[in-house]
């Protein structure tokens, strides 16, 4: 191991129970009295809902209730919400459309949630589910984003399914750039949508104690804390310091577990009506139409160039399709994530941005692997690589005469890069891909009936990106946090108690880690606190103590 | 409803169970053995793997009544709670053939399954063709494969405890 552990394999303390059978995740745990949800939905793409008869549901074996939107709205339980506001071109606030947990009049997408059986056990609950006679009209639908502002209208305050039209640049310093401009690249790309899909199919287990009037969710979740924020403060499940929520292990989450979803706030709901725990997980067809998606970008993008291949200019419009609700963070990943990363590794003095979300009837979309900066990338390289093709430029050739040189740089679209060396890594990588051998193997391939093709792609991302001053300049003010528990067992050692973070990675590994590596970090933890393993006190850089030890102290 | 027998990690069991039970079920929701997961419920993704009689089977689509009389391994039951780890557990661990654990107990059990198969000296390719009903979303198979090789090859060193049964 190095003296700074970086590199260093690290046996990961959270291997055993995985490899034992022995881990806990939000299905394995398992309360005294614990009943079942099955959610009936909506076999529509849109549709109105006429009437809901759960009359022979409610008589079926092991039939606890049978719960409905309106039950749901009469309990004064509360819409999700997506909670970063963007504002359009004109100054509108983005135009956010109510999300009841469970629908109420109207379906706005195939999965919508329209009804719960809570029964004794999932096989009765499903017998039950299929007894729920609900009769719909079903009406003209749109799930295509260009043609979503064409289509019939979805929700009644987002009229052409506009949710918002943002920006981001100088459009007239980008216009007058593509006069002068010799040669311009235009294309047009279609970034599909995607399905999650982590292994672990979501689920919630909400118990009501109603001793104490306390609530406790168990949920595979990306970020309790957001969650409980959530729930407790927009959903009005209860006052904040009434409802705990707990991540337990979690079999991966690649975004989709970040979100709030309704089946937990139906969970907890139902809950504290049958004063009974309540579970629910999903199956894999209903992970399908449930859980939040990714991307789904239809754009136009346009690159100016001068004689010698150096870019004046980008101009991208984009059409984001979110769905048929705003997820959580939706509005964000087209935006603070997509936008802002539109300069790649290049220097390009000039970028203008245009985003319109719209609403269609699909599965919400929101943050998935990398979340606008995949998408961002996606139409940078493409341009890059089509305007080199088009010029005679080799694309090797055109990035390197590209690459943002000398550091710190202001790109055009907020974002400050400290430091990096792209030429370098592109030299590399020619290396290890051998390209001068390319065309001998090309040839060799031939031979075979195969075809060999090379291609390039540089990538640069904006890891944690709020809170931050970068953000906060375009109105962000929020961010992720946790609260890992810790205790004093003697004044230099501090020992970790809480120590399970969501996807497979454990709060005491990521501590030890960084504390071997003698990083300093300042904490932005709330509630302020930091820990770290006992055995790793010797370890501590001296650097690292006096944050630790006054994050602590807050705590 | 009608009763079910098997012995289930060495132990005998019994329950009542409906003719619709799954496996996967019964071990999960009647023995409170959740080392088992449900990932896809549809024969796909592997994670429900188990040993039905020494031979890998998916117990998300068994009938528990199917198991009558039969001789179930489940990740548990691959070590002593106190005692040493499996050869193969151990290959996983050591490799980094997990993050986020969920794929984990049905790689361990597929795994098992090939070296019961093709022996103890496994390539690449053998391990990667045999492991197409086993899925992991978190970082790919790389390491899986590694380890699933050298677990095969500790098995025959170490005079290999198999599993239970």
């Amino acid at each position: 191991m190095s003296a700074t552990g970086i590199g260093a394999a690290v046996r990961r303390k959270e291997d055993l129970r995985f490899i034992t059978g022995r881990g806990q995740y939000t299905d394995d745990v398992i309360r005294p009295r614990e009943t079942r949800a099955v959610f009936v939905r909506s076999p529509h793409a849109h549709a109105k809902i006429k009437n809901i008869d759960t009359s022979a549901a409610k008589t079926m074996p092991g039939v606890i209730a049978v719960l409905t939107g309106a039950e749901l709205a009469n309990d004064k339980i509360g819409n999700l919400i997506c909670g970063w506001m963007i504002h359009s071109k004109d100054g509108t606030p983005m135009k956010m459309a109510p999300h009841p947990a469970l629908a109420v009049g109207k379906v706005n997408h195939q999965g919508d949630a329209v009804t719960v059986v809570i029964a004794e056990t999932q096989v009765q609950g499903r017998d039950a589910a299929e007894k729920v006679k609900v009769d719909y009209e079903p009406l003209p639908a749109v799930t295509d984003p260009a043609k979503a502002k064409s289509g019939p209208q979805i929700h009644d305050l987002a009229s052409k399914n506009t949710i918002y039209e943002w920006s981001l640049g100088d459009a007239k310093a980008v216009d007058a750039a593509f006069s002068s401009a010799k040669h311009v690249t235009k294309l047009d790309i279609v970034n599909n949508r995607l399905v999650p899909n982590a292994i672990e199919p979501r689920a919630a287990l909400a118990e009501y104690d109603a001793g104490m009037d306390q609530l406790t969710l168990w949920n595979t979740t990306q970020n309790p804390h957001v969650s409980r924020l959530v729930i407790a403060a927009f959903v009005g499940m209860a006052p904040e310091h009434k409802l705990r929520v707990i991540a337990p292990d979690v079999g991966g989450g690649f975004g989709s577990k970040i979100f709030i979803y309704p089946e937990e706030v139906v969970c907890l709901w139902a809950a504290r009506k049958v004063n009974r725990p309540v579970k629910w997980t999903a199956d894999r067809s209903e992970s399908f139409v449930t859980d939040a998606h990714g991307r789904d970008h239809v754009t136009h993008a346009e690159l100016a160039l001068d004689a010698n291949g150096k870019i004046l200019a980008m101009r991208v419009k984009t059409i984001a399709n979110l769905g048929a609700y705003m997820s959580t963070f939706s509005s964000s990943v087209p935006t603070y994530l997509y936008a802002t990363l539109l300069s790649g590794q290049y220097d390009i003095p000039q970028i203008y941005c245009e985003v319109d979300a719209v609403y269609t009837n699909t599965v919400p979309v929101d943050a998935y692997r990398g979340a606008g900066r995949p998408e961002a990338t996606f139409v940078v390289e493409r341009l890059v690589e089509v305007a080199a093709r088009q010029m005679g430029i080799d694309p090797a050739d055109l990035r390197k005469r590209n690459f943002v040189k000398s550091f710190p740089h202001q790109t055009p679209v907020i974002m400050a890069y400290d430091a990096g060396d792209y030429n370098a890594s592109l030299k590399k990588a020619l290396e290890l891909a051998d390209v001068k051998g390319f065309s001998k193997r090309k040839r060799e391939a031939a031979r075979h009936g195969k075809l060999r093709g090379l291609g390039y792609s540089t990538y640069i991302e904006a890891c944690g990106i709020a809170p931050s001053q970068a953000v906060g300049s375009l109105g962000c003010g929020v961010g992720l946090w946790g609260a890992p528990k810790c205790a004093s067992t003697r004044p230099a050692a501090w020992k970790c108690l809480r120590e399970r973070m969501p996807t497979g990675r454990d709060t005491r590994q990521l501590f030890r880690n960084l504390f071997q590596s003698g990083l300093a970090f300042r904490s932005r933890m709330s509630p302020s606190c930091m820990a770290i393993p006992t055995k790793c006190s010797s370890e501590w850089a001296p650097t690292a103590r006096a944050p630790v030890r006054s994050a602590c102290r807050r705590w | 409803m009608p009763a079910v027998s098997m012995t289930v990690n060495g132990k005998a069991v019994t329950g009542d169970v409906e003719a619709r039970t799954l496996l996967v079920e019964f071990l999960r929701e009647n023995l409170r053995l959740t080392g088992t997961h449900v990932g896809c419920d549809t024969s796909q993704c592997g994670a429900c793997v188990v040993h039905i009689d020494g031979i890998a089977a998916k117990s998300c689509t068994t009938l528990a009544l199917q198991c009558e009389g039969a001789k179930i391994v489940t990740i548990e039951g691959l070590a002593e709670p106190n005692g040493p780890l499996h050869p193969m557990q151990e290959a996983f661990r050591e490799h980094h053939g997990l993050q986020c654990g969920f794929c984990t107990p049905g790689m361990i059990m597929a795994a098992l399954d090939i070296v019961r198969r093709r022996g103890n000296d496994l390539d690449e390719h053998t391990i990667r063709e045999q492991l197409d009903g086993n899925i992991c979303r978190c970082t790919g198979y790389h390491n899986i494969v590694k380890a699933i090789a050298a677990g095969a090859k500790a098995m025959a060193k170490g005079g290999a405890r198999q599993a239970a049964e």
